[in-house]
């Protein structure tokens, strides 16, 4: 066996120990934050070892095995956990209304439009300013262009998560506009 | 581990992953049970085709042939813009010449052998990527659900904040929705690292035409290919002026003696037997991410450089990366089983969250017996529909409309679902359908 695959088989093995370590120390009566630490530490010193072996598909290697050790644990947990003596929750979503409860179509149609195209124009527009920046800044046009692609996806997710934590409509506008005209700004600044 | 969120937080929290994932969970669930599938796209294709000659490698010099048979059968057409050589590989270990006009498996020699017959496979691959909707609005809202897939991730973590803490715990056996609830977070909370990569790199990809258009629009004077040319390379100026055909067995060559540690995979010609013609060849470097490195021929043959996918700009390896890191086509049949399983448990996960917001209305009293049943026959009617797509690729052939059987067995499973009466057991019967279909076609699809 080679270095780099002695590297990688050793990062594996360190991660699976990791989820086991973590399996351990959760399952304790009292948590123990020095064996969660060094769960965690292992953790990370095993994907860093992995991607010093081979980079990022050492990084994804390794992650798999630590998936494979907490699936293995969890398939124990189900084979051997005895059904639960208390029920479930029964926390309301207020998704639909119960009794009398209007319905709020126009206001679920108004969260849908800033949730979704709304956010999503905002995150556009956050990207290719993203875009602009990296580039006045001398950045690679290839990672500026990467950075606008990966930016905006994620962008959208948290602007569609923080608009719908915040139930103020105002406020929920005002999520959208600020950065919407920052961005612009930048891209003005920034074009060609 | 304990988030340490305020109550009023993790209930908006709540009401947001839940309003998410109503709005979200039947497309994202077909989504995500098709991309399970297309984990196997290579193993698909050689099952559709299992007379394919096969071989381990292919000689320089019959690929030369092989690309001037198939140009030569098409002189009475319209010249093809692009030809594509597939060569053999571990997965799909198969030559198949691709032009604008046919695609054709070829066998050890150059020799024009069988028509690539492939037509679920890529119905299958189409679904996934575009809810097979035409165009752009497809492709934009499945990474519209890559999107909601990240959203519903950092959702989650903000409605249950014990989720770290309860991980290894699991009541598999469903007592008062207490075990749906654990498979859902659990699965959930273990498959987060792999949804998280797959949901950002799938709503990169999805969202890839609308983010190039607006970089197009915003820096390259609205030149979509310029926008593009800087990570993926760009193509050759077209020169409709015939030329001889390039020498592909030259460039192969050059790969073998100067590159011997990468692995030639596709070689790409653009506008071919023209004097504008471009020559390419796709390698895979061993233990990478990315996709490939393309490398670059003149018409003779002769090595120009490389566009740099595997060394060049940080950029440009991210973006070649994302796309083995979403499809898991990097690490040969284990990972490939890994993301079957992972996969999974993401459907898992989606179809148990709208079982539970179910669950909980009912426990409160809000009983909707035709939701629940619509959910169930989208749960086990979408597995259903995709089953007779592939039992109609075995019956009638590769002409079948998998499209049009797909989404009229789905629509028609939910509308009966939903209109039938209570007493009739829905879940089970699809269920039942489910498992007789799968076990027509495992032997089937297993046998050749």
């Amino acid at each position: 066996m080679n270095q780099p695959s002695l590297l990688l088989w050793t990062s594996a093995l360190l991660a699976a120990a990791a989820v086991c370590l973590l399996r351990f120390s959760w399952g304790k009566a009292l948590r123990s934050a020095p064996l969660n630490a060094a769960a965690w530490g292992l953790l990370a010193f095993a994907l860093a070892m992995g991607m010093a072996g081979a980079g990022a598909w050492g990084v994804a290697m390794v992650t798999l095995a630590a998936l494979a050790m907490a699936f293995s644990c969890l398939a124990l947990a189900a084979a051997t956990a005895p059904p639960g003596k208390t029920g479930a929750s029964n926390r309301r979503a207020h998704m639909l209304p119960e009794g009398q409860e209007p319905l709020r179509i126009g206001g679920r149609m108004v969260s849908f439009l800033l949730s979704v195209p709304g956010a999503m124009l905002v995150a556009l527009i956050l990207g290719l300013a993203a875009r602009g920046a990296a580039g006045a800044l001398g950045a690679h046009e290839a990672d500026g262009n990467v950075l606008m692609l990966f930016l905006m996806p994620l962008l959208w997710a948290v602007l569609a998560m923080l608009i719908l934590l915040w139930p103020q409509r105002r406020r929920q506008v005002g999520l959208l506009a600020a950065p919407a005209l920052l961005g612009l700004a930048m891209l003005w600044m920034a074009r060609p | 581990m304990n988030l340490g969120l305020s109550k009023t937080l993790v209930q908006r929290g709540l009401s947001a992953h839940a309003a998410i994932g109503l709005l979200a969970s039947a497309l994202l669930y077909i989504v995500c049970l098709t991309g399970t599938v297309t984990v196997f796209y290579e193993e698909w294709q050689r099952a559709e085709r299992p007379d394919a000659p096969e071989m381990q490698r292919i000689a320089p010099d019959a690929v030369q042939r092989a690309v001037a048979s198939v140009l030569a059968s098409e002189k009475d057409r319209k010249a093809t813009e692009h030809l594509y050589v597939h060569l053999p590989t571990d997965a799909l270990p198969r030559t198949t010449v691709t032009t604008d006009h046919q695609a054709v498996h070829v066998d050890d020699q150059g020799r024009v052998v069988a028509k690539e017959l492939n037509g679920w496979s890529e119905f299958l691959l189409n679904l996934h990527y575009t809810l097979n909707i035409p165009g752009m609005v497809g492709l934009t809202i499945v990474g519209g659900l890559g999107v909601m897939t990240i959203a519903l991730s950092l959702t989650g973590l903000i409605a249950h904040p014990r989720i770290f803490r309860d991980a290894f715990r699991l009541r598999a056996r469903d007592r008062g929705g207490l075990g749906l609830a654990d498979w859902h977070n659990r699965l959930g909370v273990w498959t987060l690292p792999f949804a998280l990569a797959i949901a950002l790199t799938g709503a990169m990809i999805g969202l890839g035409s609308i983010n190039v258009y607006g970089l197009a629009q915003g820096f390259y004077k609205g030149d979509m290919e310029a926008a593009y040319a800087p990570i993926f390379g760009a193509e050759g100026k077209p020169n409709a002026k015939p030329a001889p055909l390039a020498d592909v067995a030259a460039a192969l060559q050059t790969m073998t003696a100067r590159f011997p540690e990468v692995r030639p995979i596709y070689v790409f010609m653009h506008e071919p037997g023209t004097a504008g013609q471009q020559l390419q060849v796709l390698a895979l470097p061993q233990r990478r991410l990315v996709y490939g490195e393309t490398y670059n021929f003149d018409q003779a043959g002769r090595f120009l450089g490389t566009v740099g996918l595997a060394d060049g700009a940080t950029g440009q390896q991210v973006a070649a990366s994302a796309y083995n890191l979403h499809f898991g086509n990097y690490g040969g049949l284990p990972v490939k089983i890994a993301y079957l399983l992972l996969g999974g448990a993401l459907c898992v996960v989606i179809a148990t969250g709208t079982s539970i917001w179910l669950g909980k209305r009912e426990r409160r009293g809000y009983r909707q017996p035709r939701l629940r049943n619509g959910w169930n026959a989208i749960v086990w009617g979408s597995g259903l529909a995709l089953a007779l797509t592939l039992l109609a690729r075995l019956w009638i052939g590769n002409a079948a409309p998998f499209k049009t059987i797909f989404w009229l067995s789905l629509a028609v499973l939910v509308v009966l679902s939903t209109a039938l009466p209570e007493r009739y057991r829905v879940r089970r019967a699809l269920q039942w359908s489910l498992g007789i279909c799968v076990a027509a076609l495992v032997p089937a699809v297993l046998g050749g």
